[in-house]
């Protein structure tokens, strides 16, 4: 077995538990062992893909022989498991590094790190694995790891509701995946994801069964990856501390689902699953672009532009381009990172102030963050020479050549309005006045070493990410891609972005009082509460989980346990006490009255006997 | 020492501890851990000893030539992974009682309780078996009625009554198994020779439901776990439910095949009833001990549905989700009991934040609860993998809806998580003191190693697994 496949495997657990040990002893040993396992696994990525990036790696270690059935357990690692690797194990440990600072007061740091390797050691899991299984069991790791880190102040009542969400949501897609092993082991014999392809491939597998349990598998991405209708965990996930969002949603836990899709590309593909994935897709990105336009935290504006970008990953994969899908989710990682780490450098200096409307004016104290963040935003947004603006345009104009009006339509508003809501929240924390003086008075600056160098290091990818676009590609899909041409697209992007560009500078800088009046509209206002409130999709399961779940099926359950079965099980009591009155005036204690019933008695038995031996 | 001292040293054993120990009880847990050490080494041995098909013969005891209920004594891998599993969990109990009162008679009535278990499962006479059955239920009426908790006396009545009516049915189904064949034993009855295999078929599964328990005979558990000392629960759960299961596989799958699988939907249809309607009730609980309580129940829904799919695969699953029900309830059970010991309240609505005044055991009941909801490194994902997989490949796609099951006890479990263990503390958190004696801090992390280590390397069970099924299947 190769080498630094054995310590990708092995050491994000040991390291979870040598961190948390030494912790114990003494608090900043705890976040040392991180930063060095972190460091140790990035390198290991980066051996493997200079070693590797010719040559598969892939071997097979059965795991349970039970009966005539061996479940496999199996490693492969091909390039499109290289990127993850990197992004995964590169992101994570900038974000280890990060959280120097932002969690340095926090009295629960070796807490903190076991669970982050924990987490990144679920998604090198996810991204190495062979079969659908292993698969499963780094998704699950990662589900549990993020129930622990959202959840990581758990004494707060809104934090711990929130890991609960998040891990119900979750587990609710996951328990799908579930049915899709049994059933592709089932019907198709193996669960390996290659051989799944190949099969697909060669059209050996039966339609329905492939459909189905393609369906089921993207039912857990869309859980995942908070795609329409179980993505409010997503956005209630930012309870927990910002270098674990940054880490949720740039490295590691939402980018499994369209993994899993890339991954099972050809099989997909082969079942028109690819449909539904798309037009899914396509609807999410259009609700998060327009919830992440009305937010009022930083954090939960940056969390409906990750739904949002997601689902044009999504989209891409689902109208038939894994070049534009993967290189999105490759550009959005990282970009998606640096902005959530500003975003934490900013709270962390304004002493964990969320709003983004109490803070303003920050450029002065923190030059060097704002431009850091800028660079980030505008990769999101998709303004050229930045990454996102050649992925984003990349899965635009597959989705036009695709041919479904909804789909083409939708993801374009999404891409469109990104550099709306990603501009308002710039000029509202950078821009302007400061609109809260206490805070205003206590903004401390930023250290150099732990917040300012990988903000750096990740906005100087951001930007030089955008030369190896082509690379990119050509390294994930393995052959040259050709983009369709779709006639205007990109002229009117610009255009398109421009004056949306000038409209939020213009309200948010200079036309607050505009837009006030505007907010202060019954029609407008109504329209805000639906985009606030995510679409009142969260109170819909609520409800449905509240009312329907609970308090009609479980507590019908629990009424027929007690006023049914308890009543007939404790009703025998009564029944033989009945019994016994009935029979008790025979106890009369008169010898004649025993004679009778002694003769009764054995009439009956002598009956019986005759009856048994005779008819039997 | 032969294999019927086994059974019947514990009852001279028990009586000698009780009398001996006046004036020094403290030594009476020294003696029963010492007895289940010996009974969980000599179960090994057997272990090692085990043909690669069928029993291994242990002797035949109390032979009257004028009747053939010989004591037969033999075990295959079935019986002796039950037979570890019970001494496993009975040594495990002892350091979970370590401070539990009136010492003598407790420990006493455990070494008795020893006896008859083991003649459960290392018999394979009918009546015999019937009779250590039965005689599992004294020492557990005593040791519920006298350690539990307020309503102990109705509870133990109740679980008394409702398993000793279930039982009876068994009983009229092994004396027809007789009256038709003219064999107690199983070895020597054939189901060819059956004249109404049907009807035995159901008097006999009556009494295997009854103590799984399977829905609508399941009403007697939560009382009885509420109100039994959470040590006792643990031999509840972990050894007496898997009695019915033992049984079913037994009795009714390898004795009775033809006639199980003309009743095996009903089987899954029970089993699937049992799942999804305790996991509803667990969802609604708001007493911990009660949830934890369905929570069993539950899964025991499952095993059934593994034993209904009667392929090789499918059994060797159900005995190592039998094996995995027990590791994983049982800490569920000492940290539930443990919490009311402590706070004086049930109910967790009422508790809140105990993971910071009480992080060990806090952190032991969430690893549980994580097995219990099948989450991949432990043991309660390998079982529930397995038994959805064999389902699926016996009963065609629609059973794969038992993976929803891992949703409903992801609700009930997250849930009171959130409640009792994260969260604000209450009032009465607050007011109460949480320690916890070093004997209970290493059998839970006993048990905690256990479904890990076992969660990840399932193959050392499996193996045993495959091995009590691969006579039955011809050694495929």
């Amino acid at each position: 077995m190769n080498n630094a496949v054995m310590i990708l495997l092995i050491a994000p657990f040991v390291g979870a538990a040598v961190a948390y040990i030494l912790g114990k002893f003494k608090q900043p040993l705890a976040f040392w062992t991180a930063e060095i396992v972190g460091a140790i696994l990035f390198i290991a990525s980066i051996v493997l893909f200079v070693k590797h990036s010719g040559t598969v790696i892939s071997f097979d270690i059965p795991w349970i022989h039970y009966g005539n059935f061996t479940l496999p357990f199996g490693i492969y690692i091909d390039h499109l498991s290289i990127i993850m690797l990197l992004i995964a194990t590169g992101l994570g440990f900038a974000d280890i590094h990060f959280a120097h600072d932002y969690m340095g007061e926090d009295p629960d740091q070796p807490r903190y790190y076991a669970k982050v390797l924990f987490f990144i050691g679920g998604m090198i899991l996810l991204v190495i694995t062979k079969d659908l299984i292993g698969a499963f069991v780094g998704w699950e790791f990662m589900g549990l790891a993020s129930y622990a880190l959202i959840g990581f102040w758990y004494h707060k009542k809104s934090a711990a509701d929130a890991g609960m969400q998040a891990f119900l949501y979750t587990r609710f897609g996951d328990i799908f995946i579930l049915a899709a092993i049994a059933l592709l082991y089932a019907f198709a014999h193996t669960v390996n994801l290659v051989e799944l392809n190949h099969l697909a491939d060669a059209g050996k597998i039966n339609k329905t069964v492939a459909l189905v349990a393609a369906l089921f598998i993207f039912m857990g991405a869309i859980g995942k990856s908070g795609q329409f209708p179980l993505y409010p965990w997503l956005m209630n996930a930012m309870e927990g501390p910002t270098t674990v969002s940054a880490l949720i949603h740039g490295a590691t836990m939402v980018n499994s689902g369209i993994y899993i899709v890339a991954r099972m590309f050809d099989f997909f593909h082969y079942t028109d699953a690819l449909f539904i994935v798309a037009n899914v897709a396509a609807l999410s990105a259009f609700i998060g672009s327009t919830s992440a336009l009305v937010q009022k935290e930083i954090k939960k504006i940056l969390a409906y532009s990750t739904m949002s970008h997601l689902s044009i990953a999504f989209v891409g994969l689902g109208v038939g381009s894994l070049a534009a899908g993967m290189l999105h989710l490759v550009n959005h990682a990282i970009f998606k990172a640096l902005l959530f780490l500003s975003a934490g450098a900013v709270i962390y200096i304004a002493h964990h102030t969320k709003d983004a409307w109490k803070l303003g004016g920050l450029i002065k104290t923190a030059p060097l963050v704002a431009l850091f963040m800028a660079m980030g935003s505008l990769s999101l947004a998709g303004v050229p020479p930045f990454s996102g603006f050649f992925s984003k345009e990349m899965v635009l104009s597959a989705a036009w050549e695709w041919g479904n009006g909804f789909t083409a339509i939708f993801v374009t508003i999404a891409a469109l309005l990104s550099i709306a809501y990603i501009t308002r929240l710039w000029v509202l924390i950078f821009l302007g006045e400061p609109r809260n003086e206490d805070i205003a008075g206590s903004v401390h600056k930023p250290s150099n070493l732990w917040i300012r160098l990988p903000l750096g290091i990740l906005a100087f990818v951001t930007l030089f990410i955008a030369i190896w676009q082509s690379n990119i590609v050509h390294y994930i899909v393995g052959k040259e891609v050709v983009e369709p041409e779709i006639e205007g697209l990109t002229a009117f992007m610009l255009t398109g972005m421009l004056i949306l560009f000038l409209i939020v500078v213009g309200l948010y800088l200079k036309g607050l009082n505009l837009l006030y009046k505007i907010a202060s509209h019954n029609f407008v206002q109504t329209i805000h509460q639906i985009l606030f409130n995510g679409y009142y999709v969260e109170t819909m399961i609520s409800w449905i989980s509240k009312h329907i779940f609970v308090n009609a099926i479980a507590a019908s359950a629990r009424w027929f346990d007690t006023y049914i079965i308890d009543f007939i099980v404790n009703g025998t009591v009564p029944f033989t006490q009945g019994v016994h009155n009935v029979f008790k005036s025979g106890h009369s204690g008169r010898i004649g009255s025993y004679m009778g019933q002694m003769v009764l008695g054995v009439a009956i038995i002598v009956i019986a006997i005759l009856i048994i031996v005779k008819g039997l | 020492m032969v294999a019927i001292d086994i059974i019947f040293a514990p009852i001279f054993l028990s009586i000698l501890v009780y009398f001996l120990t006046k004036g020094a009880e403290h030594i009476t847990k020294y003696i029963a851990l010492g007895w289940f050490l010996v009974l969980f080494f000599i179960s090994l041995s057997w272990l090692h000893q085990l043909p690669a098909h069928g029993f291994l013969q242990l002797g035949t005891y109390l032979q009257v030539p004028a009747f053939n209920f010989d004591l037969t004594l033999q075990v295959d891998a079935l019986s002796v992974a039950m037979l570890l599993l019970t001494s496993l969990l009975l040594i495990l109990v002892v350091f979970t009682s370590w401070n539990e009162k009136n010492q003598a008679s407790y420990f006493s009535l455990l070494i008795l309780f020893s006896g008859p278990i083991f003649g459960v499962f290392m018999t394979t006479n009918v009546l015999w078996f019937f009779m250590f059955w039965e005689l599992t239920l004294v020492p557990m009426l005593f040791l519920i009625g006298m350690w539990g908790a307020e309503r102990r006396i109705y509870a133990a009545i109740k679980f008394f009554l409702y398993t000793h009516v279930f039982a009876m049915f068994m009983f009229v189904g092994f004396f027809l198994l007789y009256k038709q064949t003219g064999y107690w034993d199983i070895t020597q009855i054939k189901e060819a020779a059956l004249t109404t295999p049907a009807l035995i078929w159901w008097l006999m599964f009556a009494g295997f439901a009854a103590k799984l328990p399977l829905f609508p005979f399941h009403t007697w558990l939560p009382d009885a776990h509420v109100q039994a000392p959470s040590s006792i629960s643990v031999l509840l759960a972990g050894v007496l439910l898997k009695m019915g299961a033992y049984g079913l596989i037994r009795f009714t799958v390898e004795l009775l095949p033809a006639t199980t699988r003309e009743f095996a939907l009903w089987m899954v249809v029970f089993g699937l009833l049992t799942t999804f309607f305790a996991g509803m009730l667990a969802i609604y609980e708001k007493h911990i001990k009660k949830m934890v309580a369905y929570s069993s129940i539950s899964h025991m829904g499952l095993v059934v549905v593994a034993i209904a799919t009667m392929t090789y695969d499918g059994l060797s699953a159900s005995l190592y989700e039998m094996i995995g029900h027990a590791l994983i309830i049982s800490p569920l059970f000492l940290i539930a009991g443990w919490l009311h010991h402590k706070t004086h309240t049930w109910y967790m609505n009422e508790m809140g934040g105990i993971m910071k005044y009480a992080p060990y055991a806090s952190a032991i009941f969430i690893l549980a609860g994580m097995a219990a909801l099948g989450l991949p490194g432990t043991m309660g994902f390998v079982g529930e993998l397995t038994i959805i997989i064999s389902a699926v490949k016996s009963f065609g796609w629609w059973i794969a809806v038992i993976a929803l099951g891992g949703f409903i006890s992801a609700g009930y479990i997250i849930w009171s998580v959130r409640r009792a263990i994260h969260g604000e503390p209450s009032e009465i958190v607050l007011n109460s003191t949480f320690e916890m004696s070093a004997a209970e801090k290493f059998a839970l992390a006993v048990f905690a190693f256990l479904i890990v280590y076992f969660g990840i390397v399932p193959q050392p069970i499996f193996d045993v697994a495959n091995k009590a099924f691969s006579s039955f299947f011809g050694g495929m």
